[in-house]
């Protein structure tokens, strides 16, 4: 059950390297963040654990349903070019992210102590995760694709949380939630004040600060 | 409980903040509850100092020596910028830059800010910190592009981005602490005051790799080179007080962090691990910022690389590690707060008089304006560590107990990149402090506020060198006690 949920979450994140415009991107986070809901609400009943519904339930409303929705809303409201402007062409990004699986399994193998398989993949895809947002960060140049990028590594870190350490305290968990949406909303204003100055997202032309 | 206060009053102030519409009424409100907020930390600090450790709020709030130390720091660069920005608002309110609404949203954040540097030092959860430090950002990067000019809003959008990218790094690092203590067999927790206690029976290979990214994400925020990138662009940007408060507190909210979590390292791997990472991004940091400062053109980022370069001496101090350096960094965390705010302060006032950052084309700034042409003078010798001002001691502090471990590699170059610096500014502020007044530039006076700001801050840089001798043991018996955990 949890190869089959951790399988489709490795899959949503190739599909968000290879994606070359932003509807694409956005939807294949909101598959990511699917599957982590599927794969908490998973632990949840198997465990019986009140809170750990309650986190699956947040993820739910907040990564599969709202930030989407506000990530949706501005490229409506901005209209510019929903081109992600990729510094590496998908297939070349793929082999990359490829690359990243194998360097994060050897990762993960060398720093658990106990070898058992699943363990090892969940967290070698976590780590995985986190590399794929940095890289989509850094190789894409529209501003949103940087906000897409920071969320998931954040997705990366939560797969990491729930399974080397059980997941994050509670009330950490939902502060760090919070923290999230608050700081999607904040990224969001501040994509449109630098579309109303500068007239475009590009990241990459934003150089008028040097030395 | 003083700590109630503390973290109350500037949300208090935050939400009077949007009742009161007058900016002039508000600004004074707002300096009186902080002096109320800057006593209250004092206070704080003997009763801490005599009881050693306190808990409060069900546990969430975990005090000891080192979190009211930073607390004391931040009560008073808070309570001196609330008293420059009464004076500065109300010059650009009445200039026209800003509108008495946007001076009222100046004020709202300038307290949420407050209030999120206040927490970090404060939870005992070291997941809490994350999500404070991480407040910090997000609400301070409104204060980067408080102008809304393609300037600001380039150089917020840089910092919110680069910041929040390190800090998930440092998300990760939390989580890989939080698992060696799972695997340990004890009870999951995140709290500082529970993993501390057991440190040394933690995973150490894990715990290596945790202080990595642990060291890697907060050193974003900290400003530690090569990590530094945002940090000039966003101090020099944002709004003259802000810029003080970000330089002179908020880069320490993340040696804080760092610091909590070495102090679990220091008693699970061993000393040396933790001493040589601080040492190594100590020293690039120096010979960073010391290379952007002798060919620096822009006043506002000469300082901001001058806190690069102080953020570097503080690691290094750390990474010395014996009781005096430990001391030396401790103190110099304080009085590069205090004299930073200063510089940053007079920078402020430099700027909004000539309407321009480069220094090239500044001149005569004493002839201009008498006041803050002697103090930023005065402040100038502070900063690259003349005596008698407080920061020389506490270099001197830092270079000694180099000497006396035995690292003269360690000292010499720290004497060198210093040395090179203080060149640097002599060069540049010289020409820009001294020469002929500028045709149509009429000589301006500061208003009493601002003043008052200088005075506080100047007598702070000034009477430590007096007082020193008596509490120095205090300080190392801290010290001491601090990297016994």
């Amino acid at each position: 059950m949890y190869g089959i949920i951790l399988f489709t979450v490795l899959v949503s994140t190739y599909l968000m390297v290879i994606a070359k415009r932003m509807p694409a991107l956005i939807r294949g986070f909101r598959y990511q963040s699917f599957c982590l809901f599927v794969f908490t609400w998973v632990i949840a009943s198997g465990h019986r654990q009140p809170d750990l519904f309650v986190v699956a339930g947040l993820l739910f409303v907040l990564k599969v349903s709202l930030i989407p929705y506000l990530l949706y809303q501005i490229i409506k409201k901005i209209r510019v070019s929903e081109d992600l402007g990729l510094f590496i062409n998908p297939q070349l990004s793929l082999v990359w992210a490829l690359v990243f699986t194998y360097l994060s399994w050897v990762f993960s193998v060398s720093l658990l102590i106990s070898h058992e398989t699943v363990l090892t993949s969940m967290l070698a895809i976590a780590f995985f995760i986190v590399l794929a947002g940095l890289f989509l960060m850094i190789t894409r140049m529209s501003a949103l694709a940087q906000i897409i990028g920071l969320l998931v590594m954040e997705n990366g870190l939560f797969l990491l949380a729930s399974t080397v350490s059980g997941g994050m305290p509670f009330f950490v968990e939902i502060a760090i939630f919070f923290d999230v949406f608050v700081s999607v909303v904040i990224m969001g204003l501040f994509v449109h004040r630098i579309n109303k100055l500068f007239t475009h997202i590009d990241v990459n032309k934003l150089s008028r600060l040097k030395g | 409980m003083e700590i109630f206060l503390i973290l109350g009053m500037p949300l208090l102030l935050a939400i009077s903040s949007l009742s009161i519409r007058k900016q002039r009424v508000f600004g004074i409100v707002n300096s009186i509850g902080h002096l109320a907020v800057l006593l209250a930390g004092i206070n704080l600090f003997k009763s801490i100092i005599t009881k050693g450790s306190a808990k409060a709020f069900l546990g969430f709030i975990y005090l000891d020596f080192l979190s009211v130390f930073f607390i004391f720091v931040t009560s008073i660069i808070a309570f001196a910028v609330s008293l420059y920005s009464i004076g500065y608002i109300r010059k650009d309110v009445a200039q026209g830059v800003i509108s008495e609404k946007k001076a009222q949203v100046y004020y709202l954040f300038f307290n949420l800010f407050c209030f999120s540097m206040f927490v970090v030092p404060a939870v005992d959860n070291l997941g809490m910190l994350w999500v404070a430090v991480e407040m910090t950002t997000l609400i301070s990067a409104f204060l980067v592009g408080f102008y809304n000019s393609k300037e600001s809003v380039e150089a917020a959008w840089k910092y919110i981005i680069i910041c929040s990218v390190g800090i998930i790094f440092a998300l990760l690092g939390t989580i890989l602490f939080s698992y060696a203590f799972s695997i340990s067999g004890l009870s999951k927790s995140l709290n500082w005051s529970d993993i501390a206690p057991v440190a040394h029976i933690l995973d150490k290979d894990i715990l290596k790799v945790a202080f990595i990214f642990i060291l890697v994400g907060y050193g974003t925020k900290a400003g530690l080179a090569p990590m530094h990138t945002w940090l000039p662009d966003a101090h020099s940007q944002a709004v003259a007080p802000i810029s003080a408060l970000l330089s002179g507190v908020l880069l320490k909210m993340a040696v804080y962090a760092i610091l909590r979590f070495g102090m679990i390292i220091i008693k699970s791997v061993g000393f040396s691990y933790f001493a040589h990472l601080m040492i190594l991004f100590g020293i690039i940091s120096l010979a960073i910022s010391s290379g952007f400062i002798l060919v620096q053109k822009d006043l506002k980022r000469l300082l901001a690389y001058s806190s690069i370069e102080h953020i570097g001496i503080i690691s290094i101090g750390f990474g010395l590690g014996s009781p005096l350096a430990i001391a030396g960094a401790l103190l110099h965390i304080f009085n590069h707060a205090v004299t930073k705010s200063f510089m940053f302060f007079g920078a402020g006032n430099i700027v909004s008089v000539y309407k321009k950052h480069n220094m090239n084309t500044i001149r005569g700034v004493i002839r201009a304006m008498p006041f803050t042409g002697i103090m930023v003078l005065l402040g100038m010798f502070a900063l690259t560590g003349f005596p008698p001002f407080s920061i020389f001691i506490s270099e001197i502090m830092i270079l000694t107990a180099a000497f006396t471990n035995g690292s003269y590699a360690i000292a010499a170059l720290l004497l060198f990149f210093l040395s090179l610096i203080f060149g640097a500014f002599i060069y540049h502020f010289g020409k820009m402090l001294f020469g002929k007044l500028p045709k149509g530039m009429v000589v301006s006076a500061e208003p009493l506020s601002k003043r008052s700001a200088f005075l506080f801050l100047l007598f702070l840089i000034c009477v430590l060198g007096i007082v020193l001798p008596f509490i120095k043991k205090d300080l190392l018996w801290f010290a001491q006690r601090l990297l016994q955990g």
